[in-house]
């Protein structure tokens, strides 16, 4: 065990490390998750704007449980691709929160936006700021979240 | 606390990055250990082979469509073996450091 220099050492060190960080860098969820929830957030912002207020509220309902279900199976972010499942140690407790955060987040820009196109006097307010929102969440999901989990260390 | 022990068969670069991915996952998928330690199907199976004979790692073949998988994971022994082999690498590094 002494026969190897330090700086060996060192470097061995330094492979594992990489490896575990690709491994960790894995984390997330799948890129179906993001497009489904880009969907799901227009078509509520159809159902928002142009239907009544029960039928909005039971797709939200709808929409929340259906999320639910699916978080109980992704939101660990250990399984966003099929080629390896992170440990749980390595993945962390926090994911689910930082998506639930951004998720929050996400839904005060969409009103804000909302409030904002409607004072500028666009029609169909709200369907633009679901478009816009979703796009965000469509597009930018994953970076985003890989972000936020950097910021909050999760 | 890990017991240090410094074990040749891990040492090698190549080994070890393996072993180390396979730590921080509970299984992965032939194809991604392949694209993430940039080898060889051959030079891949060869490496998971020799783990495999030390009681190291597991492989498990599956049927996934109509394309047969293999998923490798980390036994009990290959985990307290790596982890000892780091402790070890450690060991050494702390070595060197106190005058």
């Amino acid at each position: 065990m002494d026969n190897i220099p330090a700086d060996q050492a060192r470097a061995a060190l330094d492979v594992a490390e990489r490896a575990q960080q690709h491994v960790a860098d894995e984390v997330g969820l799948p890129r179906g998750y993001w497009w489904a929830m880009a969907a799901g957030w227009i078509v509520l912002g159809v159902l928002g704007s142009e239907t009544p207020a029960w039928v909005a509220g039971a797709a939200t309902f709808v929409f929340g449980a259906g999320h639910a279900a699916l978080a109980s199976r992704l939101l660990d972010g250990r399984r966003r691709t099929g080629g390896v499942q992170v440990s749980a140690a390595v993945a962390g407790r926090r994911l689910p929160l930082v998506v639930i955060g951004m998720l929050v987040v996400l839904v005060a820009l969409t009103v804000l936006a909302g409030l904002a196109l409607d004072a500028d006097g666009a029609g169909h307010a709200a369907i633009w700021a679901a478009v816009l929102v979703a796009s965000v969440i469509g597009f930018g999901g994953p970076e985003i979240l890989r972000v936020l989990r950097r910021w909050v260390r999760a | 606390m890990t017991d240090a022990r410094f074990d040749e068969l891990i040492h090698p670069s190549t080994r070890l990055s393996l072993m180390a991915t396979l730590a921080a996952a509970d299984w992965a998928e032939f194809a991604f250990l392949k694209d993430r330690l940039d080898l060889s199907d051959s030079a891949l199976s060869k490496q998971l082979t020799t783990l495999e004979e030390a009681g190291y790692i597991a492989t498990e073949r599956r049927l996934s469509g109509t394309r047969r998988k293999v998923r490798a994971r980390l036994t009990d022994t290959g985990r307290t073996a790596f982890e000892g082999h780091i402790a070890a690498l450690q060991a050494i590094i702390a070595g060197a450091a106190t005058p």
